[in-house]
């Protein structure tokens, strides 16, 4: 992972002030940072999204392709998540440097994603479904990496438009597969279940949400909670060298439902809002 | 999968011969309060742990939760490859692997992501109870084989892995235990085996509304009462998680005591050795 | 002891030697002891764990259908794989399989396509469409000299306890049923064991040899015999061996094949006991 250069001079200021409930930039500790988001950022993908939160920026994209379900659930579509740590990140990024941190990214997306339902991406039983490509590009790493990722990857699923194919089953193991004639007619993905990850890091005794760079150098361990719809947990996994006492973890989990619960109610809106705006709103792409 | 030219394989894709099977249908998709091998809800399998097994490792183990069988060795710090910079503290290198033969369906030689993913945890649980600046620069390897899988094979990797770490005389601040619990609605269920852990993560998720469904394994430290490691996959409301964290925790002490013993067990052994050698 | 054996292990061995002893003290043409349990592994079709002296080794055979080869289409597959993996020993490292696994990979392939183990025509279901697949993956879990004895022991004990399911194949309808109730187990035609040698000064053969002297040695091989008769010499390398020399080998490996065959009866017939 990438390392900063911190004195311990740094470290005892911080700890000071997470205590008194006071954060270098001013937040309390249950404060998020600035987040701005925009949808549809690249006219390829079949959804998209880019998210900045303070200096954190990610860049998703979701494309939906025709495979062949698995044999053990026929009737379901298949996701899957590729994430890439860029190295204009931060120079430790190149070659495959990213790639333990990318890896554990991706397999936690997997896992938190179990709880969305993939029904309606089946389009003949056992033969056809939709499988979506989500693809996470890291462009700029300013702590709280999870949140971040989790929060972009439900956007551009929100975003995504999927292509009505009706699909007819023909003797032998043929599909046939139709278009409809109207190239723009699609559907939208239910995002409603969809999760998105609480970071909360812990630095002495106290539980800091958002960690910027610095705040995340100097604790010994974070929990990360997956939390769906209506708060309900559907993953949770520490990161970090150190360990916690039960009822640090209790409440963490505790604290991360409610947060949660208020983070995914918020970005509903805002998704919602810029909707409603139409496609003739105005179109930031990289500019801002 | 990528293809593998160090070793011999089959030259188009084979199925394994269950799909076709009748019996494969009728695999429960619900957890029963009597559970299919007799045991109680809040009933551990019998363990079966041995340290100092393979000659060649510094520290070995092998744990037995009856039919899930782990095999973990430990060896001597070495210098940590493709590093150049000093680190204080030393570095664990853990690797999961599961034996091709170890699950129901053949698994590849190749590490998948799942096993990488379960290499990250084991590092994780065992890091806190390493007291690593006592080999700074250097990193001790923690290899784990699953040699079969029939459930809780996390839970069961880490605890060998830390019979194997104090047999291999890494200095420890304490050992590590962990143990798994499968969450079925009002169903809570200690060390499920591998069907229950397939009924707890099958689709869809019915239990939504207030109970749980999904599986927590817990990895503690008994003396300094934290928790080094908590994995969960599945869903549950944020409010049971007190009941749940308390229930794996009661169960951590039950086995803590079983590895000390094991130690313990060890070292007198060893001892009554030395001395029956001296006296010959 | 230990310094001098640090120190100077070649002439801490010979020193040995010449009493006609080896430091563990066997003799030098005395055999370690073998163990053998088969299939405690349930997840597997058949398993077989060997222990030659502090060598362990795993083998499981895992069954699964497929579509033979277009040149050969009531034959079946027989595939087998030894792993010397980084837990066996320190001088194995995490990545691809090092040399001395795929050098074992290939002879005990070779092995049991040319002694034909098993008649791969038994393991045809129907011909050009359906023929089982036998993963047989070995596993070395302490590596302490002579793995090759082990592999092959292990391999013999596994395929003697593999039980396939009875599977039917609908020619009209292309439709596989499998029978789980029904078992049914192989026809294991011959049963080659190796016995691992080491050369040390050209006159010293040292039989069964453990993971110092393989290092110590100046030169290995190997015999493998099945059912009384030679089946293979693998020598790669090492010192010239005189005719009289291999004769004694063979001999002597006659004699171990005989007794690990006594074990290999026992323990699977003990097996069908219960």
């Amino acid at each position: 992972m990438y390392s900063i250069l911190f004195s311990d001079a740094e470290k005892t200021y911080i700890w000071d002030g997470v205590e008194l409930n006071l954060r270098n930039d001013g937040r309390k500790r249950n404060d998020y940072r600035p987040m701005e988001l925009e949808t549809d950022v690249v006219t390829h993908a079949s959804g998209s999204a880019r998210l900045r939160l303070a200096n954190t920026d990610i860049l998703v994209g979701v494309k939906a392709e025709i495979d062949v379900p698995y044999p053990e659930a026929p009737n379901v579509g298949k996701i899957e998540f590729f994430v890439d740590c860029s190295a204009n990140a931060t120079p430790a990024f190149e070659g495959r440097g990213g790639e333990d941190l990318a890896n554990e990214i991706s397999s936690a997306l997997l896992k938190a994603y179990d709880v969305l339902p993939l029904n309606n991406l089946c389009i003949v039983p056992g033969f056809s479904c939709w499988k979506l490509y989500v693809d996470i590009l890291i462009l700029e790493c300013g702590g709280n990496l999870y949140d971040s990722v989790s929060l972009a990857v439900k956007s551009a699923l929100y975003n995504t438009r999927i292509p009505n194919v009706k699909g007819t089953y023909i003797d032998g193991t043929n599909v046939d597969l139709q278009l409809s004639d109207d190239l723009f007619e699609c559907w939208k993905l239910d995002v409603s279940k969809a999760p998105c990850f609480v970071t909360l890091c812990k630095i002495g005794e106290y539980l800091v949400v958002d960690p910027t760079v610095e705040e995340e150098a100097c604790s010994t361990a974070s929990i990360v909670v997956s939390v769906g719809e209506n708060g309900s947990i559907t993953g949770i996994f520490k990161i970090g060298e150190g360990s916690f006492h039960q009822n640090a973890i209790c409440d963490a989990i505790k604290l991360a439902g409610t947060i949660g619960n208020e983070l995914n109610k918020t970005l509903k809106l805002a998704l919602e809002k810029e909707e409603n705006l139409g496609i003739r709103r105005e179109r930031y792409g990289f500019l801002k | 999968m990528p293809v593998d030219s160090f070793r011999v394989t089959a030259p188009f894709n084979t199925t394994d011969y269950r799909v076709y099977s009748k019996k494969q249908n009728e695999l429960p998709k619900t957890v029963q309060k009597e559970r299919h091998d007799g045991r109680q809800s809040n009933e551990h399998r019998p363990i079966v742990m041995k340290i100092g097994i393979l000659s060649q490792a510094k520290g070995s183990a092998y744990v037995e939760y009856q039919n899930t069988k782990v095999i973990c060795s430990v060896f001597d710090p070495r210098e940590i490859p493709n590093k150049s910079e000093y680190s204080v503290n030393g570095g664990l290198y853990c690797e999961f692997k599961f034996a091709s033969f170890s699950t129901q369906k053949r698994r590849g030689f190749i590490r998948d992501a799942e096993e990488r993913e379960y290499s990250v945890h084991l590092r994780r649980a065992l890091e806190p109870a390493v007291i690593r600046h006592q080999f700074s620069n250097f990193q001790v390897d923690i290899y784990v084989l699953v040699l079969e899988n029939d459930g809780s094979c996390l839970a069961a990797a880490i605890s060998c892995a830390n019979l194997a770490l104090a047999n291999a005389c890494v200095p420890m601040h304490d050992l590590v235990t962990a143990v798994s619990l499968g969450l079925f609605g009002e169903h809570e269920i200690i060390d499920p085996t591998y069907s229950e852990e397939r009924s707890c993560l099958s689709k869809p998720y019915v239990n939504q509304a207030e109970q749980g469904q999904g599986i927590i394994t817990v990895s503690y430290m008994k003396i300094f009462q934290q928790i080094t490691e908590i994995v969960h996959c599945g869903i549950m409301h944020s409010s049971s998680i007190n009941h749940y964290i308390e229930k794996l925790i009661a169960e951590n002490e039950k086995i803590y005591n079983l590895c000390r013993q094991c130690l313990v067990g060890n070292i007198l052994v060893h001892l009554r050795e030395k001395k029956e050698t001296e006296a010959a | 002891m230990d310094h001098y054996k640090s120190v100077h292990p070649l002439k801490y061995y010979q020193d040995y030697l010449i009493h006609d002893l080896r430091p563990d003290g066997r003799s030098i043409s005395k055999f370690r002891n073998i163990a053998m349990n088969v299939d405690s592994i349930t997840t597997a079709n058949g398993s077989a764990v060997v222990r030659v002296g502090n060598t362990c080794v795993v083998c499981g055979i895992k069954a699964e259908l497929g579509p033979p080869r277009t040149e050969e289409p009531e034959n079946g597959f027989l595939l087998i794989n030894v792993d010397l993996p980084s837990l066996c020993s320190s001088q194995f490292r995490p990545g691809p399989p090092s040399d001395k696994a795929q050098v074992l990979t290939a002879f005990v392939n070779n092995i049991a396509l040319q002694c034909g183990i098993i008649e791969l025509k038994s393991l045809c279901i129907q011909a050009d469409k359906l023929v089982w697949t036998l993963y047989c993956d070995i596993i070395c879990i302490n590596y302490d000299g002579a793995v090759a004895d082990a592999c092959f022991t292990s391999l013999i004990g596994a395929l003697l306890s593999v039980s396939l399911p009875k599977v039917e194949y609908n020619n009209e309808t292309n439709v596989i049923s499998v029978n789980e109730e029904t078992k049914i187990s192989l026809n294991v035609l011959c049963k080659p064991i190796a016995t691992s040698f080491a050369i040390f000064n050209e006159k010293t053969i040292l039989v069964d040899p453990c993971e110092e002297e393989e290092l110590l040695s100046s030169g290995m091989f190997c015999i493998v015999i099945s059912d009384n008769e030679l089946c293979s010499i693998h020598k790669p390398g090492g010192n010239v061996l005189e005719e009289e020399q291999i004769k004694k080998c063979i001999s002597k490996a006659k004699e171990r094949t005989v007794l690990i065959y006594e074990l290999i009866q026992a323990t699977t017939f003990k097996q069908k006991l219960l």
